[in-house]
């Protein structure tokens, strides 16, 4: 349960980063680019996806969790 | 609330197990996560119909740091969910109220400041396309505090184990999905288009 946890928190907490670094590259295109939509938009779908895949463990529906 | 939770057990140890309800209301969850996909959709619809290649000038830092403190909130939100998969309750007890205030700042920040701007709900299809959108979005934002906080309850009541512990998921997916919302609406509103002002 231990290691578990451990591979939890690490793995959130790589999400989070990644969240952040996505966030942060956001700003700079819409910075740099005279029209930044699809950019933005290709970014903002990636991070929804990390988002669905790791916090909101969309896989769950299909596949049942272990548990302990 | 005791009560309905009480109920809702006896209900469940009759009927059906734990994993078996669990099953299917995760289902209903994002079935309604789903529909919500068309209510936010719409309302991007309408600011790319109305605003097309423009914005207004909104305050940038401002939206950076509500965006922070959403994301934020999300990690904590996943780090509770992590925690009481694994029994350690005090842990995902703090960080639920954490996340929880970290909506509340959020509200502050959009609700509190943003909406003391420059920009009123008058000012034509940019007021009103960014009111609706952020109005609706903070509603979500609240009614998800709210929903941590019953939950942040109910373990404090003991209601929920390593193995049990619905509520938190189901308080955990609606946040994050809130949180999915705005990574779309962040840029809509405050990076795509050239800045008016007003």
């Amino acid at each position: 349960m231990e290691n578990r946890k451990k591979a939890d928190y690490r793995r959130n907490f790589y999400v989070f980063i990644a969240l952040a670094v996505l966030t942060l590259v956001e700003i700079i295109i819409a910075i740099n680019l005279a029209n930044p939509a699809v950019p933005l938009l290709i970014i903002a779908l990636i991070k929804a996806g990390l988002i669905a895949q790791f916090f909101m463990h969309i896989y769950r529906l299909w596949r049942e969790e272990e548990h302990g | 609330m005791s009560a309905i939770a009480d109920t809702v057990h006896e209900h469940r140890t009759h009927e059906e197990s734990y994993e078996e309800g669990t099953k299917r209301n995760r289902l209903g969850l994002w079935l309604f996560c789903f529909s919500e996909i068309f209510l936010f959709g719409a309302l991007l619809a309408a600011r790319f119909y109305l605003w097309g290649n423009t914005r207004p000038a909104l305050d940038q830092t401002l939206g950076l740091i509500t965006t922070s403190v959403l994301l934020i909130s999300s990690f904590f939100m996943a780090w509770s969910e992590s925690a009481i998969s694994s029994d350690d309750r005090k842990t995902s007890m703090r960080s639920l109220l954490i996340t929880a205030g970290l909506g509340i700042l959020f509200l502050v920040g959009v609700v509190g400041l943003e909406w003391g701007g420059e920009l009123r709900p008058t000012d034509g299809v940019y007021g009103a396309i960014f009111y609706i959108m952020t109005g609706i979005h903070a509603l979500h934002v609240l009614s998800g505090v709210i929903l941590i906080l019953i939950n942040w309850n109910l373990m404090r009541k003991d209601h929920y184990s390593a193995e049990e512990h619905w509520g938190i998921e189901a308080a955990a997916v609606y946040w994050h999905y809130v949180d999915v919302v705005w990574v779309f609406f962040y840029p809509a509103l405050y990076l795509i288009g050239q800045p008016v002002h007003l």
